[in-house]
């Protein structure tokens, strides 16, 4: 029973001064024989507790002064408590108990399964029995990440459930963005640039030292359990690349596939906090690449039975969540850091193997086979884990600007976006194009979009290649409104018979590229391309 | 910025225009034209150093010119490229009479 030096003791039926004595006789017994250090006193099946037992429990207290007494019923609580033992130990009450039995399985992860118990409520049953431990972690940590910022669901009791545990969330009526990217693909950029503002705030989140465990020190410990998998050279290489990698106060989420990341009503909720974390960001787009990518590399339709996506949409949203986070469109760029995120993720997949005992026969010797192969080529090219972090909070990022959708505010979009054409090399006429087109779509925004009040508009311009093009988009959540709707003017007429209005959207159509708008859960989206 | 300068001679106005004509600086002008179009049957607009123009400021161009077309001419002058490629997509070199 004496575990760690900690033994615990069950209190059984009724205990009153017809008993205390030969109880109190017991226990001491098992203290005796115990090299015991700290005592639970666990009250699961305690009915009743006269004075004469408590005096007991006092006794006991002077030998140890830590005494807990666990699973405590609400009859006997209340004595606890008027007795004032409650203020004086630590008296835990017991867990209401919960069955699940004939509740709807809403959702199922890899360390639990969710029900809803009823109108409200839903139940995260943890499938490891002894999970006690591992739900007060994460209830903790998603309240700190709730504190900071980050919006998340927090459970507000934990109850029994068999012989296992659960947490209790409010019910959401909420949909994962791996559904809604099964359901309505075309609200797929719209998935990609929340999940990636997201994972900026997260990233952005700074986290008083000691909360949460550091990523690396995990890394570290798994690229030591790859030694004798990996020739002795790679192995040295892939311990340094880590170690090099800086301790950063960030948070890191651990877990950021879109089954995480839920949209309630208009708002997106981060959930499955338990691997909360801090640390330097590439070792979360390790984690993000292995969740759309690495680890499906043999399994290639294991991504459709876990996130109800094809594979090739898998790769589409890792691709442009890069595109995104890093703010560029350069191949060359985002090759780089891929290939980084990638040796983070094969270390990661191959420790796992290895963990697991490599008694591999089919699936699994070939992944190994596999993911070993690729981390030892990339091991070649790669000298160092870390990338440029722009790691400011939201959209600050360098490609992105918030600003009040105000005509006054123009001068300000036009000097961000000029600033990113010359640093292209677009030649001046079309740069006038671009502002033409630009200042038309933003003043209408300033104009339309949330008349008779403000709002914000955001600007991001990307620069890709091959062909070297730039894109803008513009994103309000304004009034729903496609200017690309508009019919276009008669640019034959005379000046008597020309109409004011209509121009301005007639010579964005006329001088971009591309042109296109999307409306997506309460954001106008309208993109513009032109090559250069 | 939009520098608006007038010169008036007898019903002969020459506004020579530098800068930039947009949504911001495009009210500017307007009220320029407004104030001081009355007695004058000839519009030259210098657009020498006029450097950049969009749909606002065609608009002003456009309701100047109805009003130009009522009583004399309006005409523009020393159009760079730029602009005048902005003129071009949108048939306002068939409107307007550029020199």
């Amino acid at each position: 029973m004496a575990d760690n030096g900690t033994l615990t003791i069950a209190l059984k039926g009724r205990i009153d001064s017809g008993n205390a004595a030969d109880i109190e006789k017991e226990i001491q017994d098992q203290l005796v024989s115990a090299d015991v250090k700290s005592l639970i006193l666990d009250a699961e099946d305690l009915e009743y507790i006269s004075s004469a037992g408590l005096r007991v429990i006092l006794r006991l207290r002077k030998k140890y002064p830590d005494l807990k007494i666990i699973n405590v019923c609400s009859e006997v609580y209340e004595i606890f408590d008027m007795t004032g033992f409650t203020q004086m130990m630590k008296v835990e009450k017991a867990y209401k108990v919960v069955s699940v039995e004939g509740c709807e399985e809403i959702g199922r992860g890899a360390n639990g399964t969710i029900y809803r118990v009823d109108k409200d409520n839903v139940v995260k049953v943890y499938n490891n029995a002894d999970a006690l431990e591992d739900i007060e972690h994460e209830r903790q940590v998603a309240r700190l990440a709730l504190i900071l910022g980050i919006p998340t669901a927090i459970s507000y009791d934990v109850v029994k459930v068999g012989n296992s545990y659960g947490s209790v969330f409010e019910f959401l009526n909420a949909k994962s963005f791996a559904k809604i990217l099964a359901d309505e693909p075309d609200k797929f950029e719209w998935c990609v640039e929340e999940y990636v503002d997201m994972l900026k705030k997260i990233h952005s989140t700074e986290v008083p030292k000691g909360k949460l465990p550091s990523i690396k020190a995990e890394f570290v410990e798994r690229a030591a359990r790859l030694r004798g998998h990996l020739p002795d050279e790679y192995e040295d290489k892939l311990v340094k690349l880590i170690n090099d990698v800086p301790e950063v106060d960030n948070m890191i989420h651990g877990d950021y596939h879109t089954k995480n990341l839920e949209l309630q009503d208009d708002e997106v909720l981060l959930i499955d906090m338990d691997t909360l974390a801090v640390g330097h960001p590439i070792f979360e787009l390790g984690s993000i690449f292995n969740a759309f990518s690495g680890f499906f590399e043999v399994d290639t339709n294991g991504i459709e039975s876990f996130q109800g996506f094809s594979a090739e949409t898998g790769h589409r949203f890792w691709r442009r969540t890069l595109e995104l986070y890093l703010g560029t469109k350069n191949d060359e760029a985002i090759r780089e850091v891929e290939d980084k995120a990638r040796i983070v993720g094969y270390c990661r997949l191959l420790a796992r193997s290895v963990k697991r005992g490599l008694n591999l026969e089919g699936q699994g010797k070939e992944e190994y086979e596999v993911w070993k192969q690729h981390l030892i080529e990339l091991l070649d090219r790669t000298d160092t884990l870390t990338f440029e972090v722009q790691n400011d909070a939201g959209s600050d990022s360098p490609n992105e600007l918030d600003i009040e959708a105000t005509t006054d505010n123009l001068p300000k979009v036009l000097e961000f976006i000029d600033k990113h054409l010359e640093a292209a090399g677009c030649p001046i006429k079309t740069q006038m194009q671009i502002d033409v087109a630009a200042e038309e779509i933003f003043v209408n925004i300033a104009h339309y979009a949330y008349k008779p009040d403000k709002g914000m508009a955001k600007v991001r311009v990307e620069v890709g290649d091959d062909p070297l093009s730039v894109s803008i988009t513009f994103i309000d959540h304004g009034v729903q409104y496609d200017p690309l709707a508009r019919e276009d003017p008669d640019v034959t007429l005379s000046a008597e018979d020309r109409q004011i209005g209509g121009l301005g959207i007639f010579l964005v159509k006329n001088t971009m590229d591309d042109i296109s708008y999307q409306y997506v859960n309460g954001s106008n989206i309208l993109t513009l391309k032109k090559n250069l | 910025m939009l520098n608006i300068n007038k010169n008036l001679e007898g019903e002969k106005l020459t506004i020579a225009l530098e800068g930039r004509l947009d949504t911001v600086t495009a009210p500017e002008l307007e009220a320029e034209l407004k104030d001081s179009l009355e007695p004058v049957n000839e519009l030259v607009l210098d657009m020498k150093d006029l450097e950049y123009i969009s749909s606002a400021g065609l608009r002003v161009l456009l309701t100047a010119q109805k009003n130009m077309n009522q009583k004399g001419s309006m005409k523009l002058i020393n159009v760079n490229e730029t602009v005048m490629e902005i003129f071009d997509v949108t048939g306002f070199v068939d409107i307007l009479t550029i020199a």
